[in-house]
């Protein structure tokens, strides 16, 4: 069949005018957007940090991984969540304490610069000791603002013997016992 | 000769009056600084936040907030953080051949731009063809600088650069006849004086065939330069800004304004050839003439012409936001199939309406 150069021509300007049309279609898509009509009223977009958005820490969803928190009271020292952290953030140094029951914990650092919050510290912590907070801005000038610790502190060479000296006691406590 | 077309420089700068007694190149040349500094770099910053500010509200985002009374003074802070940063390369001789070629076209475009009826420094006859050299030698800088780059991106960017060029500079040639056609001359005086205030009497309403070729001349202002929604060539978030995807600091800024440059020169031109210029109603201008307060005319003038520019280009900006971007070789299609038979068939009819008024 031959096609002839008029239909050719007429179909030509048809594809024209449905591309305009196309796009004089997809410009009315904006209007909504623009005029802020129903749903659209609002912007889906929070402003953050300044004005502070409308969530707040208790408006976080349950189980949200804000910055880690350590009660060093209950901590035992085990290194369970030194071991099974990706991001190797965080260090525990620990020494016997004064009694055999108690460790001394004196290091426990979190270097929230490597943290990737994935909450595996928090799942193998057998006292429960470490936490997620709520607390989620973080921020800070230096690298080294972002290493939080938690530990106890070093302990002095003469706690260190007149602890060990107590330790002894206790042991010799009990064989005579 | 050269004091006649010096004439408006010297009546703006004795309404200054504190520099009269200076030669007439040196009044030039504040004209032209003055004007690059109040109103192309302003008008630039302005833009840049528009843009920004309704493509978020498109988007259903905020937009630029931080900076200054709902983010007003962004376009500042940015170009600040751009001058701040150092180069760490060392430019060929290549980049450096696309900074010069880039800065000339960048500044030596505003001698010739028609800003107003007292603000036309070169009214000659071909007057109107001068921007085609502006951007075809932005569009020459910008494909050098793709070439300048020693990586495939940068020379696919050069060549796509330059394919859109060729692609768009024959309808927009063609449109602009059509436009000489009615006016009869190319003068910006004579092109300009042949509309009124009224939009009825503006080029573009006079008749059907001029309407196609204000559309043509819009749209292949667009692919000319590659402005969104044409930018196949060296669109940011698709290919990374192709021919300037190396380019950091000054240098960037210096190509990002040059982009804005060519858009806003384009609209300017695309509004004194077919939207009515700078003509203000109930003969205001004849008046101020009159009363000699040039100065006064010249700034309204401007105002006009630049509020009907920004309506075009945030036209222009609305229809990119919406529209995906096209391929390269769509747009180049787009331009040899569609855009230049359509200038052609604007030709014509644009001469037989002007014969068909001749003979009336």
């Amino acid at each position: 069949m031959r096609i002839s150069v008029f239909s050719n021509i007429a179909s030509y300007i048809r594809s024209v005018f449905r591309g305009a049309w196309s796009i004089a279609e997809s410009c009315t898509t904006a209007f909504p957007y623009i005029l802020r009509w129903g749903e659209l009223r609002k912007e889906i977009t929070e402003g953050y940090p300044d004005p502070v958005s409308s969530k707040t820490a208790d408006d976080l969803p349950p189980r949200s991984r804000g910055l880690l928190f350590n009660d060093i009271d209950r901590c035992t020292g085990c290194k369970e969540c030194e071991k099974i952290c990706p991001a190797q953030c965080i260090r525990v140094e620990e020494e016997p304490g004064a009694n055999n029951s108690k460790i001394w914990v004196s290091v426990y650092d979190v270097d929230f610069s490597r943290c990737i919050f994935c909450g595996l510290c928090v799942e193998v912590c057998q006292p429960a000791s470490l936490v997620h907070t709520r607390q989620y801005e973080g921020a800070a000038y230096h690298l080294t603002d972002l290493i939080a610790s938690f530990g106890r502190g070093q302990i002095t060479a003469e706690q260190r013997a007149s602890w060990a000296a107590l330790r002894q006691m206790s042991e010799s406590d009990e064989v005579t016992l | 000769m050269m004091s006649e077309q010096n004439s408006w420089i010297i009546a703006w700068c004795n309404s200054i009056s504190f520099l009269s007694e200076i030669p007439g190149w040196a009044h030039a040349l504040l004209a032209l600084i003055s004007t690059y500094c109040l109103v192309i770099v302003p008008s630039g910053a302005l833009m840049v936040y528009l843009d920004r500010k309704i493509s978020a509200d498109l988007q259903a985002r905020v937009g630029p907030n931080r900076a200054g009374p709902a983010g007003i003074l962004q376009p500042l802070a940015d170009l600040l953080k751009l001058l701040q940063k150092e180069a760490t390369k060392e430019s060929s001789w290549r980049q450096n051949v696309w900074l010069s070629v880039h800065t000339m076209a960048l500044y030596s475009t505003l001698a010739v731009m028609p800003l107003g009826s007292m603000a036309l420094l070169v009214d000659t006859e071909m007057s109107a063809f001068i921007p085609f050299w502006s951007a075809l030698v932005l569009a020459l800088g910008t494909m050098l600088l793709g070439l300048s780059q020693d990586s495939v991106p940068g020379w696919f960017g050069g060549i796509r650069v330059a394919a859109q060029t060729l692609a768009g500079s024959f309808p927009a040639l063609i449109a602009l006849l059509c436009v000489g056609v009615r006016a009869g001359n190319f003068r910006w005086s004579i092109l300009a004086n042949c509309q009124d205030f009224s939009p009825w009497s503006w080029t573009f309403l006079s008749n059907p065939f001029q309407f196609i070729a204000f559309i043509v001349f819009v749209m292949s202002g667009l692919v000319l330069l590659a402005i969104p929604p044409l930018d196949g060539g060296v669109s940011m978030s698709d290919i990374h800004g192709g021919v300037s995807s190396h380019l950091f600091g000054r240098r960037l800024s210096l190509f990002r304004f040059g982009r804005f440059f060519g858009f806003f020169f384009w609209s300017i031109i695309a509004v004194v050839l077919f939207l009515g210029a700078w003509k203000l109603p109930l003969q205001v201008s004849e008046g101020l003439r009159a009363q000699e307060a040039f100065r006064f005319l010249a700034t309204i003038e401007l105002i006009w012409l630049l509020a009907k520019t920004f309506f075009l280009m945030l036209f222009i900006t609305w229809v990119a936001r919406v529209n995906p971007r096209s391929r390269v070789d769509q747009i180049t299609d787009f331009a040899w199939k569609v855009l230049s038979p359509f200038s052609l068939a604007a030709l014509v009819g644009a001469s037989i309406c002007a014969g068909w008024k001749a003979f009336l």
